[in-house]
């Protein structure tokens, strides 16, 4: 088993993808997908795999450049990282990598380099970095019937073959090959517009060794860092002086806040990078004579933290209130039942007593002046809006 | 999708092409970046909030007290000038000037792809 190193899809594929299987990136034209591909090597090398990346449509050193820029140092893996070069013949240049296809437009050429790897390397992750290209310049069924090849040879010498595919405008049957039998698992990556939410998204559409399949997240490309699980918006609310500031602070890696004589006026904003997640979070203000600005920038969130002071069961009904004014309800949302530390706060059992909150709506304890169970709430809320998409 | 991308990229950069703008960005009326030309990214989500909430407070303010819905907003500092216009019920364009160029043909071009904007989101 290797891992794919790509936030929650290990986990969705009960692990990562088994030795002797095949795995394609299969992208939309537009979308960022090459660093899928990349990643799944860095992650595979720096479980101490052997890897090979054959390189089709750049010169092995530009994606050597290209891992760099993601902070990904893969010298220190010398001796186990190999490329393949399809792409210096192409441009007559010469090349100093140890395989060297140097006709890329014929294919038995190609495969036959292709099978002496599988035949000769201890079990690796090989990876493709641009199937389309092979087939634009091979034609699609011969390409076609490589693959199937290729991933036969790879089962037999335990190897795990994965592809970048950018879904050209090729024949529908080559399209439909690609998304189904061709490989043990799919997973497509495009984009989406919604509303104004302008973003990419990767979905497993197929896999052969788990059962649960159909998952899809939103997610980012940072430079560097790679492949981030994105949430657009993540609204912090609660009624006056319960900690919200406080604990948009305390959750993010940045944070800024519009406060004046210690109440907030605006708004706060933060940013998060957490466990290959990055999150946006606004808070509210919480005086009912904001709550114009609260209707404003509770739109298009995907989640909530309801922040409560504990000692102070009469804000409850406000806390009520502010879900309905932030239209909260529908979506996924925790309660932060803040200021655990102090004399008098009630327990998460008695606020879910008081607040009359049904029993699956989860109530985390929390002294965020500390950081005290602010993560716990983010990893909480955090799985019921991955899990909701 | 990459195409209203890009359209919207072009509204932008022909805005930062507009003498003394320095940086620009399209913004959703409830605070999220959807694309700016700035220099520093990291603020970049801030910035979009922030305009946002001040765009969003200068309406509820201004329709609250029966002086209909403001043209714009302008900031004025030291350092330059930050203006914020309407584009539709669901963007916002923000763009912040040098302190040494008149207003007068930055405020017109926003306009102008103030609309365009508007169309693009419709
Ligand atoms: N004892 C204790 N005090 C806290 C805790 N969290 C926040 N506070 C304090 O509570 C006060 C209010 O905190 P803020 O974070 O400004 O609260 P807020 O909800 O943003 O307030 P508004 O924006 O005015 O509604 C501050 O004095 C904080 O130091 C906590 O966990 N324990
Ligand atoms: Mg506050």
């Amino acid at each position: 088993m290797i891992k794919t190193g790509i936030p929650k899809l290990d986990e969705f594929l009960d692990g990562g993808i088994p030795k002797g299987k095949s795995l394609v990136y299969y992208m939309q034209p537009g979308v960022e997908g090459e660093v899928f591909g990349m990643q799944t090597i860095y992650s595979a090398l720096k479980d101490g795999g052997n890897c090979v990346l054959v390189a089709s449509s750049t010169i092995p050193d530009i994606t050597r450049g290209q891992f760099k820029e993601f902070g990904w140092d893969i010298n220190q893996f010398n001796n186990k990282f190999i490329s393949v070069d399809a792409y210096n013949p192409l441009i007559g240049a010469p090349s100093k990598e140890k395989y060297i296809v140097s006709n890329p437009d014929n294919i038995e050429e190609f495969s036959r380099i292709i099978v002496d790897i599988i035949k000769q390397l201890p079990p690796s992750t090989i990876v493709f970095g641009s199937l389309s290209t092979i087939m634009d310049l091979c034609g699609e069924r011969k390409v076609i019937e490589a693959v199937r090849i290729w991933n036969k040879m790879a089962m037999l010498y335990d190897h795990v073959m994965v592809y970048n595919f950018t879904a050209w405008p090729y024949s529908q049957e080559t399209l439909d090959l690609m998304k189904g039998e061709l490989f043990n698992a799919v997973i497509s990556i495009g984009g989406i517009v919604e509303r104004v939410i302008f973003g990419q998204y990767f979905e497993i559409l197929k896999s052969d060794w788990t059962k649960e399949i159909k998952r899809s997240m939103l997610f980012r490309v940072l430079r560097p860092g790679g492949i981030k699980l994105y949430i657009p918006k993540i609204l912090v609310t609660g009624p006056f002086d319960s900690g919200k500031s406080t604990f948009v602070h305390a959750l993010s890696t940045r944070a800024i806040s519009v406060d004046r004589l210690g109440t907030t006026i605006a708004l706060d904003h933060g940013h998060v990078d957490y466990k290959g997640f990055s999150a946006d979070i606004f808070g509210t203000p919480g005086q009912e004579r904001f709550d114009p600005i609260i209707r404003l920038l509770s739109g298009e969130s995907m989640g909530v933290f309801l922040v409560i002071d504990s000692t102070n069961p009469s804000d409850f009904t406000r806390a009520k209130q502010m879900l309905k004014i932030t239209m909260s309800y529908g979506l996924p949302y925790v309660i932060i039942a803040n200021k655990q530390d102090l004399d008098g706060a009630l327990t998460p059992e008695e606020v879910r007593e008081q607040f009359d909150l049904p029993e699956d709506v989860p109530i985390i304890p929390a002294v965020a002046k500390d950081k005290i169970g602010v993560y716990e709430a983010f990893e909480v809320l955090i799985d019921s809006v991955t899990g909701g998409i | 999708m990459p195409d209203t991308i890009d359209m919207i990229d072009k509204i932008l950069t022909d805005m930062k092409n507009v003498g003394g703008v320095e940086a620009c960005a399209a913004v959703s009326r409830d605070g999220l970046l959807i694309r700016a030309i700035v220099q520093n990214w990291q603020f970049a989500e801030s910035f979009a909030a922030m305009s946002a909430t001040m765009l969003g407070a200068a309406e509820t303010a201004t329709v609250e007290l029966g002086k209909g819905i403001p043209h714009r907003v302008i900031v004025e500092s030291g350092q330059g000038r930050l203006v914020a216009v309407g584009a539709g019920p669901r963007a916002l364009l923000v763009v912040t000037v040098d302190s040494d160029t008149g207003l007068g043909l930055v405020l017109i071009e926003l306009e102008k792809a103030a609309k365009k904007l508007k169309e693009l989101l419709i």
